[in-house]
């Protein structure tokens, strides 16, 4: 029933093949019905009619008779009576077989004689008694159907025909003339079947040509929805084919032209920006080799800088800091273009998550040039293997980490760390100035910054938090943002047990728990 | 005094570098032409080459095969292109290391240059056996029965370092910071490209290996003696 009701929704020829066999059905229910009863009333009341005439001279010829017999001895009489009996029953196998019985009726009848005789095949008791009670009563010829009883045991639809009948001197007597049905029965059971068959026929070709109309129809609609279907999948290649000139061809045609204009417009768009990331990434390497030069250059004139005096000395100090800036920044920039050009790639090896953390965070830890905050790591586990690129991975977190020593404001950054059976999550919680609605909405776009004017510590390059979250998503994982004024960030990496599958649930939620709307309110 | 020649299409970087590596105590011969080098390589031997990926005439990795076909000496590759299939291609056509551009700073480059130059395996001494192969650590040389297999001081010291601890399961880390110097792991690629190039030389069948054994999702181990 289910498969039925979803093969309906689906498919436009099934459920209009279904709807025609229904609505045909029933109409040649209807017709086939009445055709019949009209069929069997017409043959019934022929042979009724036929019947009784045939009956009505039967039984006035033995009346006839009877009134000529008087005064003949009672053998000649009896013998008249078995010659009617024997003339009206038929022995043909074709003819509608017919059986008389001859019966005395039981009262108004006094004579001691019995004239009572019958066909030989017929059993007297089949008369049906209510018929018998309406012979006795009226003059009239009476008939009734019934079940006919012969003697070879054989029981049949009858049709009894009777009248009264006196016999002068005699006394009164009723006779019977049983016409079988048999013959009708089995016309009326053709006329049925063929009435059947023939429905049954007109139903299938119904179905069948509906199933050929339809199928000019729909054919053209599943290929347009095939083909749209492979072009949504990327192969704008695909076209409808135009083979006649009707509507079909008109939605071919328009559809065509749209996948046309589509494909140029992506093509051209494609084009673009393959030439935009070509030359970001040219740039960048182009940028490269000079770097290089300068580093040493830089370098070698950094070791002698105690020789110099102290303004060539600090010139040289800046010299070598921008230098390692701009190089991070190259870096970045290479990496952007990479995500962009979806050339990114995913080394992903075997590697204990909480190890990778601790070595982080050993980097960031006191002693380092600034805001002697502490980093604080949570973790129930001693240690979390999964399958990620431990490149990204490790630069996912030195960026975290930097960017909430950089707004904690000199207050403990908390680490935790917490793994389900698919997916480890790493939450890095800050409590220092925070972050506003606006300001997380941007809070990973390339560049941004929350405050322009504010120190910037790591010397970071505005791309970190960006390239962390792609970083993340090329695992198939998640990095979110929470922030609060002056009520600290939260950034929680959610990554896969291995990289690639999805994942099922935040281990993490984004809101920490240390956090409570009410009280932020109050 | 230590040779080493720098084959960088940059004049000015080829330059730079031959400041910082005289400074360094180096012997420094500057080449900037991919097919100017063979002639100087022939003409004056260096106990090293630092080879840039991108040269005019021949690029560095046709260089570099063209080296190894002549000599074992080691090789450096220098790449501003940090995209693996040029690193693998540099790897895989005889180089023994590589720098990305820029470096870290100079202290990296040399290194990693002292690191290709020393004996990594000074404490070994005398034949060992791996396989049906006879390792003479002290004439630096390989033998399969009579028969001499070259390999490059790279591919030696890999073979020795396994070879010196049989049994013993090497990670890829592990191998990185005995054979190249190392201190934590950068890239793994390099120890797999290795472990290919030695395999060709020394394995019967090098995809059915009996010298270089792999442990899956470990790493390698040297086979038992024959």
């Amino acid at each position: 029933m289910k498969g039925i009701r979803q093969a309906l929704r689906q498919s436009l020829a099934v459920k209009v093949i279904l709807s025609t066999v229904l609505l045909s059905l029933s109409v040649i229910l209807l017709a086939g019905s009445a055709l019949n009863s009209r069929l069997s009333d017409g043959i019934r009341s022929v042979s009724l009619t036929s019947a009784i005439a045939e009956s009505r001279f039967t039984f006035f010829n033995a009346q006839y008779q009877m009134l000529l017999s008087q005064g003949e001895t009672l053998e000649e009489r009896r013998q008249i009576i078995a010659d009617l009996v024997l003339s009206a029953t038929t022995k043909g196998v074709n003819e509608a077989q017919r059986e008389m019985i001859f019966l005395k009726a039981p009262n108004g009848n006094k004579s001691a004689i019995s004239f009572e005789m019958s066909s030989s095949m017929i059993k007297v008791s089949s008369v049906p008694a209510e018929l018998r009670t309406k012979v006795q009563e009226n003059t009239e010829l009476q008939y009734q159907y019934g079940i006919a009883s012969y003697t070879s045991g054989v029981k049949g639809n009858s049709l009894f025909v009777g009248e009264r009948i006196n016999i002068p001197g005699g006394g009164r007597y009723e006779m019977y003339l049983v016409f079988s049905l048999k013959s009708q029965t089995a016309t009326l059971d053709l006329v049925r079947n063929s009435l059947f068959l023939t429905g049954l026929a007109l139903l299938v070709l119904i179905t069948m040509i509906t199933w050929l109309v339809l199928r000019q129809v729909v054919r053209p609609v599943r290929d347009a929805a095939r083909i749209a279907t492979q072009f949504t999948k990327g192969d704008f290649s695909q076209r409808m084919k135009i083979t006649s000139q009707d509507e079909i061809s008109t939605l071919a045609h328009s559809y065509n032209e749209m996948a046309y204009s589509i494909e140029q417009q992506i093509s051209r768009l494609e084009n673009l920006s393959r030439v935009q990331q070509r030359f970001v990434s040219d740039v960048t390497h182009e940028l490269r080799t000079p770097l290089t030069t300068l580093r040493m250059a830089s370098e070698v004139i950094y070791n002698q800088r105690e020789s110099f005096d102290p303004f060539v000395s600090r010139s040289s100090e800046l010299l070598a800091a921008q230098i390692d800036r701009f190089e991070k920044l190259l870096e970045d920039l290479l990496e952007v273009s990479r995500f962009d050009a979806e050339v990114a790639v995913l080394e992903a090896v075997n590697i204990d998550v909480i190890a990778l953390v601790n070595r982080c965070v050993r980097d960031f830890g006191p002693g380092e040039n600034h805001n002697n905050a502490l980093i604080n790591v949570v973790c129930k586990d001693s240690s979390i293997h999964i399958r990620a690129d431990v490149r990204r991975v490790e630069r996912i977190m030195r960026n975290l980490l930097a960017n909430a020593l950089d707004h904690a404001d000199g207050k403990e950054v908390v680490v935790t760390i917490v793994t389900t059976e698919t997916e480890v999550a790493i939450g890095v919680r800050d409590y220092g100035s925070g972050l506003d609605e606006s300001a997380l909405i941007r809070v990973f776009d390339r560049f941004w910054r929350a405050d322009p004017s504010r120190a910037r510590f790591r010397g970071g390059t505005g791309l970190g938090l960006s390239i962390a979250l792609e970083d993340a998503r090329l695992h198939n994982g998640e990095l979110d943002a929470w922030g609060r004024p002056n009520k600290g960030a939260h950034f929680v990496l959610t990554l896969p047990l291995i990289a690639g599958s999805s994942i099922q649930a935040r281990p993490i939620s984004i809101t920490p728990k240390d956090f409570h709307q009410e009280s932020f309110y109050l | 005094m230590t040779l080493v020649m720098v084959v960088d299409d940059d004049q000015d970087l080829a330059e730079m570098l031959g400041i910082v590596l005289t400074g360094s105590g180096f012997d420094v011969d500057l080449v900037n032409r991919g097919d100017e080098v063979l002639e100087v390589f022939r003409n004056n031997p260096p106990d090293l080459v630092l080879l840039d990926v991108m040269l005019p005439g021949i690029d560095g990795i046709e260089v570099c095969r063209l080296i190894r076909l002549e000599s074992m000496v080691p090789i450096v590759m220098l790449s501003a292109k940090g995209e693996t299939q040029d690193i693998v291609r540099g790897l895989e056509a005889g180089a023994d290391d590589y720098i990305q551009k820029p470096f870290r700073d100079k202290a990296e480059l040399i290194a990693r240059i002292r690191t290709r130059l020393r004996r990594t395996n000074a404490d070994v001494v005398g034949i060992l056996a791996i396989g049906d192969l006879s390792i003479d650590v002290t004439a630096h040389e390989v033998h399969r029965g009579t028969t001499l297999i070259q390999l490059t001081r790279l591919e030696f010291d890999l073979l020795v370092a396994l070879a010196k601890d049989p049994g013993r399961v090497f990670t890829r880390d592990a191998l990185l910071s005995e054979v190249w110097g190392y201190r934590h792991s950068t890239d793994t690629r390099l120890v797999n490209v290795h472990v290919q190039r030695l395999r060709s030389k020394v394995e019967h069948e090098p995809e059915n290996p009996e010298i270089v054994m792999t442990v899956r999702g470990v790493g390698y181990k040297a086979g038992g003696p024959a």
